[in-house]
């Protein structure tokens, strides 16, 4: 996972881990010492005491399941249909064992209580799953009223003052779990977006970091020599400058070949390097034996700079070889030049060397991994 | 084999430019080698004036992609001097046919340098070492491969890369008889190991016979059967 996705889930988690910690606490009071103390002081006016007892059972269940959830910090998931589905059980079963008439009166415990537990259950979804619920709440209380008693009007003024704060207070807690909803994803996304933000931008302060490092290592040898060749001081019919723009030429190449990803860079590179001598008519062969641990790229320059310089010389034919193993890497150039100049290695580990025989020359640059 | 001095060669390769290029080299050879084009008939190398051949030139893909191994290793087993002649670089194919018994392996690069001498120094039964080959040997990092000594390895390694016994020679400061002794005993310690065939087990002898090698040098680098 990206670390912008966990610093925005972590913003949302911990918003609405508070919130669900406050409604629980509150339901706790109002159905554990609200409910309970209605329940037990009109005891006697009940029918069926023990049906009442049983509804608020499983009110008390579900909340037991909310405390064990949160304390893992796990949400409903799968179960929260369930867990809805008893809450309303438990609000239709003391509804329709109330004594008659006594809707949303001081006996009815439960109106006033199942509607938190349902919230309790519902907190996290939308908000009009919550006003689903309220709704399916109060229609319970409501359909129990017209259906078993005799509707006076004292009796639905009982309800709809009684509704204002059962359906009214929760439906006030689910509308701030729902800006709290949308302000925690805001908080995420802004979060997210900074982290893109900055990983765009190293990105691109690396990316310029390694332009300037490249246009550093052109510095010395191209450019001189195309300002050279651009204000008239070097001219391209001496063969010193034509040299020059061969080994620059192949410099370029290898430069650009550095960044391929390929299973033997250095082979690579000198392959790039031998094209530049091959474009200019110099007949290459190329041939390598053995495998060899993989040079950095300063020891690869080192030992391809010896093979260009001679390639940039040679005048029909050259024969690049690189021979190696473990302990020992050997690129060598074997072309008919008139005399090389090698250049000096960079890197300690690698040595260079030259050997002239009357229009041959072999150079050798060898590179031991272990030193 | 011939019975007058002039050594005859038959060709196997598919490819007339190849052989045409080949027949001239032969011709223009001092002295000539006498050459039997067989074309791409496996046949003509048994029968006819292929079969009496000094040397055995071998193509040794005339299927492309399909290295005849099994072609070559009847050849060898029946005394055939055999100069494979190849498109391939690969290190793995080169020390295979050594390990069959061919006497030279050459890349078709390597002809114009090579080839003239490949088929002078095979018609006697000693073998010849090319620079691709040498490469091929010093690169060599199969378990059972016999054991080379430095000097041995410099010199493969040396002849691989330069491609010329005098440079060589500068390089290491010996003589160019010396690189060729040296090229020589690897040679013999490679026919002494792997495979058994006739030419190999000629070759080992004959070393053996002319002092390029002792019975001791030999069993030292010989391998764990």
């Amino acid at each position: 996972m990206p670390v912008s996705d966990t610093v925005g889930g972590q913003t949302r988690a911990q918003l609405l881990f508070g919130l669900r910690v406050a409604t629980l606490l509150v339901t706790a009071v109002v159905v554990g010492v609200l409910g309970l103390v209605n329940l037990l002081r009109r005891w006697e006016s009940h029918d069926l005491p023990f049906a009442q007892l049983t509804a608020f059972g499983a009110l008390i269940a579900v909340l037991a399941g909310e405390a064990v959830l949160l304390a893992r910090r796990r949400p409903w998931g799968r179960l929260r249909p369930f867990a809805v589905a008893v809450v309303l059980a438990a609000s239709a079963l003391a509804a329709v064992t109330l004594p008659l008439e006594r809707t949303a009166s001081a006996v009815d415990w439960a109106f006033g209580a199942a509607n938190w537990v349902g919230l309790v259950v519902l907190l996290d979804r939308p908000l009009r799953t919550v006003v689903l619920f309220l709704s399916a709440h109060e229609l319970i209380a409501l359909s129990n009223m017209l259906l078993f008693s005799d509707v006076h009007k004292g009796d639905l003024a009982r309800l709809a003052t009684g509704s204002v704060t059962v359906i009214g207070f929760p439906l006030c807690l689910a509308v701030v779990a729902s800006v709290l909803h949308r302000l925690a994803t805001a908080a995420a996304t802004a979060g997210d977006e900074i982290e893109r933000v900055r990983t765009a931008e190293a990105v691109a302060a690396e990316s310029h970091r390694r332009r300037r490092q490249r246009f550093a290592e052109l510095s010395a040898g191209a450019i001189p020599l195309l300002t050279g060749l651009a204000d008239g001081s070097l001219s391209p019919e001496d063969a010193a400058v034509r040299r020059r723009s061969a080994i620059e030429a192949a410099r370029m190449r290898r430069l650009c070949a550095e960044t391929d990803v390929v299973t033997n860079p250095l082979l690579h590179e000198l392959r790039h390097c031998a094209d530049v001598a091959d474009r200019k008519g110099v007949v290459v062969e190329l041939e390598a034996r053995g495998q060899w641990p993989t040079p950095p790229v300063a020891v690869r320059r080192d030992l391809t700079d010896a093979a260009l310089t001679a390639l940039a010389t040679a005048g029909s034919w050259a024969r690049v070889t690189v021979i190696g193993d473990q302990g020992l890497v050997s690129v060598n150039v074997v072309a008919d030049c008139d005399d090389v100049v090698p250049p000096s290695p960079a890197t300690s580990g690698v040595r260079v060397e030259v050997l002239g025989n009357g229009g041959t020359v072999w150079v050798e640059a060898t590179w031991q991994p272990t030193t | 084999m011939a019975a007058d001095d002039v050594i005859t060669a038959v060709i196997v390769d598919d490819h007339a430019a190849i052989t045409a290029g080949v027949r001239y080299w032969c011709e223009q050879a001092v002295p000539p080698i006498r050459l039997v084009d067989a074309g791409a008939r496996l046949a003509d190398v048994w029968t006819g004036p292929g079969a009496d051949a000094d040397v055995v030139i071998f193509d040794l893909e005339l299927v492309p992609g399909r290295p005849d191994f099994a072609e070559l290793r009847r050849l060898v087993d029946n005394g055939r001097r055999v100069v494979v002649y190849s498109q391939h670089a690969d290190t793995a194919t080169a020390l295979k046919c050594v390990d069959l018994g061919a006497l030279a392996y050459l890349t078709k690069r390597e002809g114009l340098d090579h080839l003239i001498p490949a088929i002078r120094a095979t018609a006697q039964g000693i073998p010849y070492t090319a620079p691709s080959l040498s490469g091929a040997l010093v690169a060599d990092d199969a378990p059972d491969r016999p054991r080379l000594s430095p000097r041995e390895s410099e010199v493969l390694r040396a002849w691989f890369t330069s491609s010329s016994k005098d440079l060589v020679a500068a390089k290491l400061n010996i003589t160019v008889k010396t690189v060729d002794t040296h090229i020589a005993r690897v040679r013999v310690k490679y026919a002494n190991a792997g495979r058994a065939a006739r030419t190999k087990s000629e070759l080992v002898s004959r070393a053996l016979d002319d002092g390029l090698i002792t019975l001791a040098e030999l069993n030292q680098t010989e391998t764990p059967l």
